[in-house]
């Protein structure tokens, strides 16, 4: 006995919408609370591995880059540095427990699109602010926990077809982080490319149809030994930060000491961090309003085209990149013009991943992309 | 059962327990041992000396994703009428011992999931609805047989300690197992013996936090570690670690050179990635004595470290200066060098000989990572997923029967379309062996190829998970140059320096080829493809690999021994390809015959271009 599709549609006269669910928010509320871990480790407080500390705050800065890839060395603080990046996130202004974080403007456009609701006016919603949120995706998450899926308790006791969101909608207007990468399920990753192509999650299982946004800045991390990253993916990041074991033993000494002092009491050492912090925090912020106000002079988008066309890098995502990525850049270290210098300070984190791959190539990417920026430049002569 | 301090040899490895004892934020110790070593017996008998009621977990090798991590726990769901959620083995772990067997035999996404839970210390359940965290601090007793294959370095990284490499007493400790099994040790005193041991870690656990270490010292650890190559910096910490845990258990306050050793020996150098450099310190040092071999005489564990060198003794009780402690890392590099850094932490260049296992450990052990709409019988049912789709109709269908039947006899109503079929992951796509013969004159020609068609394969069938692995033959015998892998990096990295010349041990190539191809199907690896590039004139017997004397082998002896071999990778259904790059005028056919023993295809590519090779293979 096969149901008709109208009976079908009965019981799902509740259907699962967006804002049906907002209201009724128990769920992932519920999973929320318990995550709670204690205070990361202070991001200040971490020793070396600037280059992966700068990509990441200028993604906060300007989150449209694109993401982070961070590969190198085990035991380097990949990981840690990520996970310590909540505690120097700005606060963003969201409609009140909105499970998908939106703004009052998306919420307003989302709900106009929805047949037979009333029009939406900004007066009609509380606000509330919220941290930057940072959600982990771990390995052995499934596909439904990612997209979100039907709420099984409510199906079951009450009948009802509730949509519960899923990590991709948690993460919407943050950083989604994945440790190791490079060894995630290709079918999630397949999800990953496709929601962070379009900044949209489309659901469509089990009977419930949604789409709701999905922004994110992508965050990975990983050791290369252990696995290559498929090259769509590695596309999608906007800068690829590499990091290596730091050889000073003085530094070392350093890292060793903090470490144990974080471990021993954390609430000291994040009380002698705090300040820091604080600055920290302070320094994103006065970045992000900056922003809108940094240019880019002709000459230095002519010299950034020039570069990526000797690069032989296809498709224009690497030019992209790099404008945004020199103009946070510039905005964070309190310019409004972007120079060929700034741009020189963040060419690598932009195109390292996006030179040509030749089996055969001895030379690190970074020097190369050096070299050429030196002739562009015209600091050396062409050969 | 055998007590701990029963168990006699190994005694390294015993002291590394009793520091993870004292401070299991050491993470764990892994101990690699031949198969008979009582090497496992041991990991057991730790929970001996743990204060009682510390959780011991076993963690099976078969061990599914969600029993490892978690997940719904239906019946009770079903029950209730609410989730119920079950912890994972990682979970049950928690305050307590996660003991794993074979550890190198662990499929790679546990692998993946115990790294995780270690550097978390909790596990992160994203799965079937479910989104909550369970703490996991566990201690991490890993055992494994050097010849199964190597452990995922992430994984070690997390692992405090890892014992050094023996095969030397594992005749003596089995011979006294025996004798304890036959009842020769009186059982009294081994209860004794326990509780003093117990009382000792106690003691030394309050101990812990007053100990200190030098500046100097600390300084001292990190220099050897930078010798040494260590990548990261959680070795730092942990040697550290290990060093006060040790003087801890000597109720002593301050670190001293003994401890410093401890910690050199069971956390540095054992992740070694290169040879220190110390010419200087090497002419000073005397011509080296004998490192007694872990003696019997320490059966009486009392005290724990009685056992470590008497050399170190004879040094002047001066503050140890960071260049001190590099001298004392030397030593310990001598004493255990070179097996131990050849046969753990470079796991990876071992040749292995033995220890095949058969294969079939893992025939439904594929990831389920979604479901789909299907027929009962074409798979393993997901429950979960099958009761979410059916969950919403309950109230109308029920209603819908009663009207057709007049009543509903069960509490819930299935139907065929809500059968959802768990979809497993193709756990690895194929494993390209790439054989490459690097003899005689072409040879360098013939690399360059390999080293192309290697990087190509790795870079376009990524998306196919496919893993590859190269071994070179030449001289006397074959070499396995990259364990199966799918990093580009190393691969490269393994393959830019590559000598070549000399004889064509082609049978020892086969041989190895086959050790590589069966380790693979253990570790769930079912397409396994071998790559020859070679003229097939192999002139070297497996023969003369093991006995030095033996004359030199005829050439129908040779063509014997690679025909068997050949006859036994194609009865292993081993797919295999014979890529001839001789110059036409040379060959003699050797190749395309070979091709045909091995049930393969041949293709004569001179000078062929990396692309070609991969294609070739991929076609």
């Amino acid at each position: 006995m096969t149901q008709t599709a109208s009976t079908a549609k009965k019981p799902a006269s509740t259907k699962a919408k967006a804002g049906a669910v907002a209201r009724k928010a128990s769920g992932p509320k519920k999973a929320r609370t318990k995550k709670k871990q204690g205070q990361a480790y202070p991001f200040t407080a971490i020793v070396g591995q600037e280059e992966m500390k700068l990509s990441l705050i200028l993604n906060i800065i300007d989150p449209r880059i694109g993401g982070v890839l961070v590969m190198g060395h085990r035991g380097t603080g990949k990981s840690t540095t990520v996970r310590a990046l909540a505690e120097v996130l700005p606060m963003i202004e969201r409609v009140k427990d909105d499970v998908y974080n939106r703004s009052v403007d998306e919420y307003i456009e989302a709900e106009k699109s929805q047949k037979g609701r009333k029009t939406l006016t900004p007066e009609d919603l509380t606000i509330e602010d919220i941290p930057v949120p940072v959600v982990d995706l771990p390995l052995g998450a499934t596909e439904d926990r990612v997209c979100g899926t039907i709420d099984i308790e409510q199906a079951l006791t009450s009948g009802v077809k509730a949509f519960e969101p899923g990590l991709l909608a948690q993460s919407n207007r943050g950083f989604l982080y994945i440790d190791e990468v490079n060894l995630l399920d290709d079918h999630l990753v397949d999800v990953l490319l496709d929601v962070a192509a379009s900044g949209r999650n489309v659901v469509e299982r089990e009977g419930i149809s949604i789409r709701h946004p999905a922004r994110f800045v992508l965050v990975g991390s990983g050791n290369p030994e252990e696995g290559e990253l498929r090259p769509q993916l590695l596309d999608r990041f906007g800068l690829h930060a590499r990091i290596i074991t730091i050889t000073d033993v003085g530094k070392r000494v350093e890292i060793v000491k903090r470490r144990h002092e974080y471990d021993e009491d954390p609430q000291p050492f994040l009380k002698k961090w705090s300040r820091e912090q604080r600055k920290l925090q302070k320094k994103i912020l006065n970045a992000k309003a900056l922003l809108a106000e940094v240019t880019m002079s002709d000459d230095v988008l002519t010299d950034v085209a020039k570069l990526c066309m000797q690069l032989g890098i296809d498709g224009h995502r690497g030019e992209l990149t790099i404008t945004r990525t020199a103009h946070a850049f510039a905005a964070f270290s309190g310019d409004k013009e972007v120079t060929m210098d700034h741009v020189r300070e963040i060419a690598g984190l932009a195109l390292r991943h996006r030179l040509r791959k030749d089996p055969l190539e001895t030379m690190d990417p970074g020097e190369k992309i050096e070299r050429e920026l030196a002739k562009v430049l015209g600091e050396v002569e062409e050969v | 059962m055998i007590a701990f301090t029963d168990i006699v040899g190994m005694d390294l490895a015993k002291q590394a327990m009793m520091l993870l004892a004292v401070d299991p934020s050491l993470g764990g110790v892994v101990i690699p041992a031949a198969v008979g070593s009582g090497k496992s017996t041991l990991a057991r008998a730790f929970a001996d000396i743990l204060p009682e009621e510390t959780p011991f977990v076993e963690l099976p090798l078969n061990v599914t994703e969600d029993r490892l991590i978690g997940g719904v726990d239906l019946e009770a769901t079903l029950a209730k009428g609410e989730r119920v959620v079950q912890h994972g083995v990682l979970s049950k772990a928690h305050g307590g011992v996660l003991y794993v067997d074979s550890l190198s035999l662990l499929d790679s996404s546990a692998v993946s999931h115990v790294m995780d839970a270690m550097s978390r210390g909790a596990v992160l359940v994203e799965r079937e609805g479910l989104s909550e965290v369970h703490p996991a601090e566990f201690m991490l007793i890993g055992t494994y047989d050097p010849s199964d294959g190597e452990v995922r370095m992430g994984l070690l990284d997390r692992i405090g300690m890892i014992v050094p490499f023996t095969t030397q007493n594992d005749y003596r400790a089995r011979k006294l197992i025996i004798n304890c099994v036959l009842g020769k040790n009186d059982s009294e005193d081994t209860e004794d013996e326990l509780k003093m041991l117990r009382g000792l870690i106690a003691a030394a656990k309050e101990q812990l936090p007053l100990v200190s270490m030098t500046k100097e010292q600390m300084q001292g650890l990190i220099q050897s570690a930078v010798s040494l190559g260590v990548e990261g910096n959680r070795a730092d910490v942990f040697a550290i670690k290990a060093a006060m845990a040790s003087a801890a258990l000597a109720q002593r306050s301050d670190v001293d050179e003994d401890d410093l050793k401890l910690a050199l020996k069971l956390v540095l150098v054992p992740r070694a990635t290169r040879m220190p450099q110390q010419e200087d310190v090497m002419d000073e040092m005397p011509p080296d004595e004998e490192m007694p071999p872990e003696t019997p005489e320490s059966e009486d564990q009392d005290a724990p470290d009685d056992n470590s060198d008497s050399e170190s003794s004879e040094e002047d009780e001066q503050e140890e200066t960071p260049d001190m402690i590099e001298e004392l890392m030397m030593e310990a590099v001598e004493t255990e060098l070179p097996d131990n850094i050849m046969n753990i932490s470079l796991a990876a260049k071992r040749k292995s000989r033995s220890g095949s296992r058969g294969e079939a450990l893992n025939n439904r052990r594929g990831r389920f990572v979604r479901s789909q709409e299907g027929e009962m019988r074409s798979g393993k049912v997901a429950i979960i997923p099958t009761l979410i789709s059916a969950a919403p109709w309950q109230e109308s269908r029920r209603q819908e029967r009663k009207k057709k039947f007049g009543k509903v006899n069960t509490a819930l109503v299935i139907n065929k379309e809500d059968v959802r079929i768990k979809k497993f992951r193709d756990k690895s796509g194929t494993l390209y062996v790439f054989m490459v013969d690097a003899s005689g004159s072409m040879a360098l020609n013939r690399m360059r190829q390999a080293k192309g068609a290697v990087s190509h394969l790795l870079q376009n069938a990524y998306v196919h998970r496919d893993q590859v692995s190269l071994i070179s033959f030449r001289g006397k015998e074959a070499q396995l140059l990259l364990p199966p892998s799918q990093s580009v990096d190393r691969a490269k990295r393994e393959l830019d320096v590559l000598p070549t010349g000399g004889g064509t041990p082609l049978a020892s190539a086969l041989f190895l080829g086959l050790e590589t191809a069966k380790q693979a199907r253990t570790k769930g690896v079912s397409q396994i493809m071998f790559v020859l590039i070679t003229d097939g004139r192999g002139n070297i017997s497996l023969q003369s690999l093991y006995d030095q004397d033996a004359p030199k082998a005829a050439k129908e002896e040779v063509e014997k021994e690679i025909e068997g071999l050949a006859a036994t990778i194609f009865a292993e259904g081993i797919a295999s390809v014979v890529i001839d790059t001789q110059m036409n005028y040379l060959s003699r056919g050797e190749a395309p015959k070979l091709a045909e023993k091995l049930g393969g295809r041949y293709f004569y590519l001179p000078n062929a271009k990396a692309e070609e090779i991969a294609m070739a293979a991929l076609s």
